[in-house]
């Protein structure tokens, strides 16, 4: 059944490797350097043609361009899209297109979930290098790598497809964090529980990130390891995720394939995640000698009496039946912390603190813990009843007649039309757009290369045939896509639908004057 | 191949002798036993002895050797440019050196000092008006000395190759195409890596790079470019390239390829350097490279009509197609029944032409395929400049029609000249485009605006003119350029050029921003669209497509989008108040 499900993963119309071009360089010895890939089951000279392909092509093209070798390869049936995680370890995405499967592509999308697969395997193990230097066999990296992208990709399977973001994702922004708009009232109450809860740990320097349902409130980590730990939690932790037991990127999708939410949590998440955690034979997570821990299986969280949310992903402590903390590993100070996540109704409360504060391990977490609980209840209280209450429900971020994706680069922040909104678009106004940001991609990364402190200032309106206007705007870092489908058919008057936006919803950040 | 004739029927030789090949692109060189009837002023032949004498590196001692088959082989790799824009995607510094220009490399260094080509160019120039004044694009290969080891090769802006599907190497447009085997074994793999994995790789990015890729059976097109132009732009200006080669060999060379695949192709194209560089130097200044529409002329209706009507007396009498044109604009064309002409087919064959000095210093017969109206065979062409930049062809399919063709054209000429038509063309050559100057300023009252359109008259006392209190800011709401497109007759008008894009590197700049507009109007399977607004640090660029017509407007980047808008409807407006005078109307050649 593995073999099978796996096969028709590769017929299907995608594949995933991750290979390290420091390793294998002997003949013969090629497949060294393959560290994943999926399908497991392919021949291993369909698997090494992949990579050599991948290989050569980053040699050529550094030949012109040694700065910044391949990133894409476009042919006619698919496309294959790089992305250099590390040096020398490269991950390829390999899709399959078709205008009748709606597989149209935005190449960034499928980048981000490159970037997303990799930033998330660091936070919990660690950069690839370090790994494969502590056991240069590969092993140990390759034990780690397939059961984590195995897991990962499980939330994009619909049926028995993987759904990567297509064009009908165009105004959703991949590794972004979506924040939730509080008062200023909230928010001095929000500070003094993020005070609270930090000082709880003693005197050692401790982070805190906190959600109100799948929306960022709060966070003191830096951008990077905020996008990362708000992934994970959106997609393990918060009361959906821990509900529903359906993936985050589901949750996403659902207004598009309602269908499958329907069914989700009790019958087809099972049968799928049974599939598709059915290791092929051989797959190198049979090798029992490493102790794997699989931070994104599914249905391994739940949340406990005293409302922090408990795994046996860590396993137990040795001689006791108490879970072990979670711990990851933060990109900007490379520092191991425990994880310790709190749930009360809609507000998820993420404490992290470092290791080393904590000399006897679990026994201190809980320490910590009762602290938390002790300190900060009633502000938690008090936070969850004001965040409920000027909580506008699943459409708080509807502005009628538009659909929009508003994004802050600078930092990593994006709020986007509800899902189930944008799917009333028509097929053409999507596929519109969803080219219209491949534009300004490219035009955003060339700028990057030529300019590296000068943001592109651009303003594109594009009548589409079916009326709709599509629409962007980048300035100062910011970025705003619109569609419009029911608007007037002068340019001034979509124009002037935009500045009306602009400024109501972006405090004027992209009016002209 | 269409004819048993000497020219062209070698490509099916089972055992291909480059010598007789080579004749497949050379003009045939009629000079020698037709010097009695060329109908010249004496301006002209000065002229003529001046571009040989200073740019022909050598050839007139060929040509004094009287051997047909150096002369015909002369004739072809010794050619003067015409000088257009400049070129900018190398460095400028100065002009290249002797050595490093492809017909130096195959004749060996001219007794021509550098100054000679200078004032060549600087002269040619004096006619193109303003915009050519920064001339200082050079004819032919380049950097012959470079090869992939070389840094500065790898910094070239953009390259383009053509190799067989062997590897082999055809055309390279920096280098040595022999020193360059190797690096096009290394795209000839990449090619088919991906095809045998049962797909056909297209483009490949890295950083500000493209590689484009095009397949046309055993031919390997490929460009490596980091110029920003869009993919779609880049695939198209490879299809124009491969048209060319089709062009001077027709696509029975495949078969060259089905007997032998390692057959060596360089000797087919030997000399034929400088059409390529052309050609690729057009991809940076000429619309008609991605708008796939020709210009015309701007000229008075009677004029053009006057010339119309004389070809078309010729067009009865076994003419497929006769076609005036000076320079890259059209003064009139006229098909036989049912022949239809492509603007792609007219571009790559005003490109050949007007490449090959060859054309200019005589007149010549010469075989040519056009690609879209029947690739797999030669048509044959007499062509014959009627002055400096005006030249008249006339296409024929049947090989021996060579005298036939010769009458023809001195009646053509004399009606011309009778008419005054000729001298008409250089005035408006002199006059030049549409000037966004000019733009009528109240759609109700438009009389006398466009009276430099045909009518020649003094600028002085031309009431639609505001050059003097509109200098350096182009017309009204800051317009500084405009394209319109007619579908329906598949041309286009371009505006002069006006301040404040002046400078070519500013020309060639909005040119590809044109280019990109168009590429994202024109988006595959999902276009085009109708309207397009886009506003950067350099421009404002309105885009508007209808089933008609197609309107691609520059304007200062400040301008204001209301009065945009309006300034477009005036153009539009504008332009159908004159299109007789700026369009050939009622061409027969064109299908519909």
């Amino acid at each position: 059944m593995g073999m099978a499900t796996a096969n028709s993963g590769g017929s299907e119309g995608m594949e995933l490797c991750i290979f390290d071009l420091r390793r294998g360089q002997q003949e013969g010895q090629e497949l060294d350097k393959i560290l994943f890939f999926f399908p497991a089951d392919l021949p291993f000279s369909t698997q090494l043609s992949v990579i050599g392909l991948s290989e050569g092509l980053i040699t050529f093209t550094r030949i012109f361009s040694p700065e910044a070798a391949c990133e894409l390869i476009e042919a006619e049936r698919h496309s294959h899209v790089f992305y250099e995680a590390e040096p020398d370890i490269w991950m390829v995405m390999v899709v399959e297109k078709s205008k009748e499967a709606e597989a149209i592509w935005r190449i960034d999308a499928l980048r981000e979930v490159l970037k997303e697969i990799h930033s998330l395997f660091m936070m919990f193990y660690g950069p690839v290098r370090e790994m494969l230097e502590k056991d240069p066999s590969g092993g140990l990296t390759r034990a780690h790598l397939y059961p984590f992208v195995m897991d990962y990709l499980s939330d994009f399977l619909v049926g028995k497809k993987t759904q990567l973001p297509s064009f009908r994702d165009c105004l959703k922004e991949f590794g972004t964090v979506q924040m939730l708009t509080v008062g200023r009232e909230a928010a001095i109450e929000v500070q003094s529980l993020v005070r609270v809860l930090e000082s709880g740990a003693g005197a050692t320097h401790c982070y805190s990130l906190i959600l109100f349902q799948d929306l960022l409130v709060s966070t003191t980590l830096s951008p990077d390891d905020t996008i990362n730990l708000f992934a994970y939690a959106i997609q393990r932790l918060s009361p959906r995720a821990l509900s529903s037991g359906a993936s985050s990127w589901s949750y996403l999708r659902r207004g598009s394939t309602p269908s499958h939410v329907v069914v989700g949590p009790t019958f087809a998440t099972v049968s799928v995640s049974d599939q598709f955690h059915h290791l092929p034979a051989n797959s190198p997570s049979q090798d029992n000698s490493y102790h794997v821990k699989r931070p994104l299986q599914h249905n391994r969280w739940s949340k406990g009496k005293d409302g922090f949310l408990v795994t046996d992903i860590w396993g137990t402590e040795t001689g006791s039946l108490i879970p072990s903390t979670p711990t990851i590993w933060l990109q900007q100070t490379g520092e191991r912390m425990y994880l310790c996540a709190y749930q009360y109704k809609s507000l998820t409360l993420i404490l992290l603190v470092p290791l080393s504060s904590i000399l006897n391990g679990e026994q201190g977490v809980s320490l910590v813990k009762q602290q938390v609980l002790e300190n900060a209840s009633l502000k938690i209280l008090k936070v969850e009843e004001k965040l409920s209450k000027g909580w506008g429900g699943e459409n708080a971020y509807h502005v009628s007649g538009y659909r929009y994706l508003l994004i802050d680069d600078d930092r990593n922040v994006s709020r986007a039309s509800p899902p189930a909104k944008v799917t009333t678009l028509a097929k053409e106004s999507l596929l519109a757009m969803s080219k219209l940001r491949e534009e300004v991609d490219l035009e955003k990364s060339r700028s990057k290369w030529d300019n590296a402190d000068r943001d592109k200032d651009l303003e594109i309106c594009i009548r589409v045939k079916n009326n709709a206007w599509v629409i962007a705007r980048t300035t100062r870092g910011k970025e705003l896509y619109m569609v419009l489908e029911r608007a007037n058919e002068t340019l001034l008057y979509a124009s002037d639908a935009f500045e009306k936006f602009s400024d109501r919803y972006c405090g004027g950040a992209f009016s002209l004057d | 191949m269409s004819s048993s004739d000497s020219n062209s029927s070698s490509v099916d030789d089972p055992n291909p002798n480059p010598k007789p090949l080579d004749n497949q692109l050379e003009t045939l060189n009629l000079e020698q036993g037709s010097g009695s009837i060329i109908i010249q002023n004496e301006d002209d032949e000065e002229g003529r002895q001046q571009d040989q004498g200073s740019s022909l590196n050598g050839s007139l001692n060929v040509n004094s050797d009287n051997h047909e088959q150096d002369d015909r082989i002369g004739l072809v790799r010794n050619v003067v440019w015409r000088r257009t824009n400049s070129e900018m995607e190398v460095d400028v510094n100065g002009p290249s050196s002797p050595s490093s220009s492809g017909y130096a490399g195959e004749r060996g260094s001219s007794g021509v000092s550098e100054d000679d080509e200078i004032q060549e160019v600087a002269k040619d120039s004096a006619l193109h008006g303003v915009f050519d004044s920064q001339a200082a694009w050079l004819p032919g290969k380049r950097h012959v000395d470079e090869d992939d080891a070389s840094i500065s090769w790898r910094k070239r802006k953009k390259h383009f190759f053509i190799l067989s599907h062997s590897g082999k190497p055809i055309y390279s447009r920096y280098g040595d195409e022999h020193k360059l085997a190797g690096f096009s074994a290394t795209l000839q793999a990449i090619i088919s890596f991906v095809e045998n994995g049962g797909d056909r790789v297209k483009l490949v990015r890295a950083g500000k790079h493209q590689v484009v890729f095009l397949v046309k059976g055993p031919i390997y097109l490929v460009c490596i470019s980091c110029t920003e132009e869009p993919y779609e732009s880049l695939r198209g200006q490879l299809e124009l390239i491969y048209g060319q080669m089709i062009l001077i060999l027709t696509k029975s060379v495949n078969r060259c390829f089905e007997k032998n695949p390692k057959f060596d192709m360089t000797p087919l194209l030997g000399g034929t350097d400088v059409v390529f560089s052309s050609l690729i130097h057009s991809f940076s200044w000429n619309p008609a490279t991605f708008l796939h529409a020709y210009t015309c002329l701007p000229l008075a209706y009677g004029t053009r009509q006057a010339a119309g009507a004389i070809l078309h007396d010729v067009a009865d009498s076994g003419v497929l197609f006769a076609i005036l044109m000076c320079k890259h604009k059209v003064v009139s064309l006229v098909g036989a029944q049912k022949a239809s002409l492509h603007p792609d087919d007219m571009l790559l064959l005003s490109n050949f032409i007007m490449s090959s000095e060859s054309f200019r210093t005589s007149e010549s017969f010469s075989p040519i395929c056009l690609p879209r109206y029947n690739p797999m065979a030669f048509l044959y062409a007499y062509v014959h400049y009627l002055d400096v930049d005006t030249y008249l062809m006339l296409l024929t399919t049947s090989s021996d029609a060579f005298y036939h063709l010769k009458d023809c054209r001195i009646r053509i000429e004399m009606v011309l000249l009778k008419s005054n038509v000729l001298s008409e063309v250089q005035r408006s050559m002199l006059d030049g485009e549409m000037h966004v100057e000019d733009l009528p300023g109240d759609p109700l009252s438009r009389f006398g605006s466009a009276s430099h359109l045909g009518e020649h008259q003094e600028p002085t006392d031309s009431p639609g003119r505001f050059r003097e209190p509109f200098a350096g800011i182009g017309g009204p709401a800051g317009l500084w350029h405009f394209i319109y497109r007619s579908i329906y007759l598949e041309q286009y008008v371009s505006s002069e050029f006006s301040a404040p894009i002046n400078s070519p590197q500013q020309q060639k700049r909005l040119y590809r921003a044109y280019q990109k507009i168009y590429a994202s109007m024109h988006d595959n399977g999902n276009g085009p669209h109708k309207t397009q607004f886009r506003r950067d640090e350099n421009y404002v660029l309105l885009c508007w497509v209808t089933p008609d017509f197609e309107l691609y407007a520059a304007f200062d980047p400040l301008a204001d989008k209301g009065l945009a808008i309006k300034t477009c409807n005036r153009v539009c407006q504008w332009v159908k108040d004159v299109e007789n005078e700026i369009f050939l109307l009622g061409a027969s050649p064109f299908s519909w």
